[in-house]
């Protein structure tokens, strides 16, 4: 579904990307593991259309899309859940989801999806005329997710959904995911994370200094100490 | 409908929409004439809040574009002989699109280096109202022609005023439902969270444009009604002051408020005219009011007006009930503005 080739990126002169080169199949869950100042989250900015690539090429279903802009991209299908979840605090929860749907006009769909949206996070229906930032930690993920459903996501890219949370709100994210691995959407999972990425993918890349470093099954890394130890800083 | 929402933002619309249509009957000619500017700031103000309340592009041009819209109509008079009805609504459309193109360097700056930008716009525009005398008559100003309303049977100043009253009211409904629709959830999203609103797939470039141009196309029309009802025009109209009123009006009433701009501008044109004499005492008063606003209650008037009228709702506003303060329990990372997050129960 997705075919990166030799990306690059850089910010002015710095390079953080390099020679970056993976895949996702379709329906798969993939997980982009790495420290802090790997390069993440500009790889998943790169791949939404937020900043442009300085070379190689980004396929997606087939078409080149390197160097198309956020809301090209949002169109195709590919939306980005931003980090930090990015909720609009001072709008209701469904206007937040009416966001989602930006770039789309059929009034009706649009109202079906937001259905869908509300069973598969029914806590969403019940605050929806509440102001987003009233919702905890865990139900803000839940409404950054249903945000970018709203939005006809077939590629949902993923930045750190884990991250500020307790325990058990990192268990309704994994939960969430899972459920949505099961409709058989496509994600791009970044993450600090090693249990969440291991509970989720199948497989997983490791990016270290703008280079992916480790690739292989998700399950495997965890018991690799060697790639715990001096990819991760464990 | 129940009866608290009697006590509300419509019975506030409806009272003053109302007495300045009846305004005529009973006023005499300077009262009809404050009438008639109370209604060109309503214009002003709903389409400065556009752009500033509701994108967040802090802009300081309205009022030099409002210069081009009333110049505009008035020198196509002047020069070329149109007629009013012909000028206007190019002079608002030559507005709108001089104000559109300062969507470009929006694109790039933001905040502070915005305001820069557009003030120095601004100044440009004076330097030229100032100095190209063989088509804008300078530091004196000149004589506008006053709009024909022969084929209406009507007064002139009444005429004026009339059309003045509509073209409001519509602005004002057109407004209403715009910021009510996808395009005013879209521009609230860009002001809350640019990179948030990108990554939704709104395409900032087409929102800003058209938060620029929708402002602009507004201080145009507010320019062309506003030829045709001085008879005079000179420059000192459309200086910085001009523009501190404008913001003053916004700020007052209520950022990103529809109700707030009509509330924030009819109040301001009444001290304004109250203080009509000492001119120095107005531009005390007013720069009072802008910062005393900005540092007390920088969400304006309507916060007021929400807590106490059960009936006072807005687009892209969710009801003040304070009773009801909850913190979310994460707080990095979300964009909550300065206020405390408030639920609907």
């Amino acid at each position: 579904m997705l075919d990166v080739q030799h990306l690059s990126v850089a910010y002015g002169v710095t390079e953080v990307l390099r020679d970056v080169s993976f895949s996702v199949r379709e329906g798969s869950v993939v997980a982009l593991l790495g420290g802090n100042g790997s390069g993440k989250s500009t790889l998943l900015n790169a791949l939404s259309g937020l900043i442009a690539p300085k070379g190689g090429s980004v396929r997606y279903l087939g078409e080149e899309t390197a160097g198309l802009g956020a809301h090209q991209m949002v169109r195709r299908g590919v939306v980005q859940v931003p980090q930090g979840r990015e909720v609009f605090a001072d709008m209701s929860v469904s206007d937040n989801l009416e966001l989602g749907a930006a770039t789309r006009s059929n009034r009706k769909e649009i109202r079906n999806d937001m259905g869908d949206v509300f069973a598969l996070f029914p806590v969403l229906r019940e605050r929806r005329m509440r102001a987003a930032g009233s919702l905890s930690g865990g139900e803000q993920t839940q409404l950054s997710i249903g945000r970018a459903l709203m939005a006809r996501a077939r590629l949902l890219l993923m930045d750190e959904p884990s991250v500020g949370l307790s325990p058990r709100m990192v268990d309704a994210v994994i939960e969430a995911i899972l459920r949505l691995r099961q409709r058989g959407l496509t994600i791009l999972l970044v993450e600090q994370n090693v249990g969440v990425a291991a509970a989720v993918a199948e497989q997983a890349h490791v990016l270290k200094d703008g280079v992916i470093a480790y690739a292989g099954q998700a399950k495997q890394l965890i018991n690799n100490p060697e790639v715990l130890a001096s990819y991760l800083g464990r | 409908m129940p009866v608290q929402a009697l006590v509300g933002h419509r019975s506030f619309l409806t009272l003053l929409f109302g007495t300045l249509l009846v305004l005529p009957a009973v006023a005499n000619q300077y009262t009809l004439f404050v009438g008639n500017l109370m209604l060109l700031y309503i214009i002003l103000a709903l389409g400065l809040n556009i752009l500033v309340g509701f994108s967040g592009q802090l802009a300081f041009a309205n009022a030099a574009i409002y210069g081009i819209g009333a110049y505009g109509t008035a020198l196509l008079q002047v020069h070329l002989g149109w007629s009013f009805w012909a000028a206007a609504p190019v002079g608002a459309v030559l507005a709108m699109v001089i104000g559109t193109l300062l969507a470009i360097p929006a694109l790039r700056l933001s905040g502070i280096f915005l305001a820069l930008a557009t003030l120095a716009f601004a100044q440009a525009t004076q330097w030229v109202l100032w100095h190209w005398q063989s088509v804008t008559f300078g530091a004196g100003g000149f004589r506008t022609p006053s709009p024909s309303f022969s084929w209406f049977a009507i007064k002139q100043d009444y005429g004026i005023y009339f059309v003045s009253w509509v073209t409001t009211v519509t602005l004002f409904l057109f407004t209403w439902r715009i910021m009510r629709s996808r395009i005013g959830r879209a521009f609230v999203a860009m002001r809350d969270g640019e990179i948030a609103a990108q990554s939704l797939g709104i395409d900032l470039l087409a929102y800003k444009a058209m938060a620029f141009a929708l402002s602009s196309f507004y201080a145009g029309v507010a320019g062309a009604l506003y030829s045709g009802l001085l008879g005079y025009m000179s420059p000192e109209g459309f200086d910085l002051f001009q523009m501190i009123i404008q913001k003053a009006m916004i700020v007052v009433g209520g950022l990103g408020s529809v109700v707030g701009s009509v509330l924030g501008a009819a109040l301001l044109v009444y001290i304004m005219e109250f203080l009509r004499e000492f001119k120095s005492t107005q531009e005390i008063v007013f720069g009072v009011l802008l910062v005393g606003f900005m540092v007390f209650q920088p969400n304006g008037l309507v916060v007021f007006m929400k807590r106490w009228l059960p009936g006072w709702e807005e687009p892209m506003h969710l009801p003040e009930r304070p009773q009801a303060i909850s913190k979310p329990d994460v707080v990095e990372g979300t964009t909550s503005g300065d206020h405390p997050v408030v639920e609907r129960t």
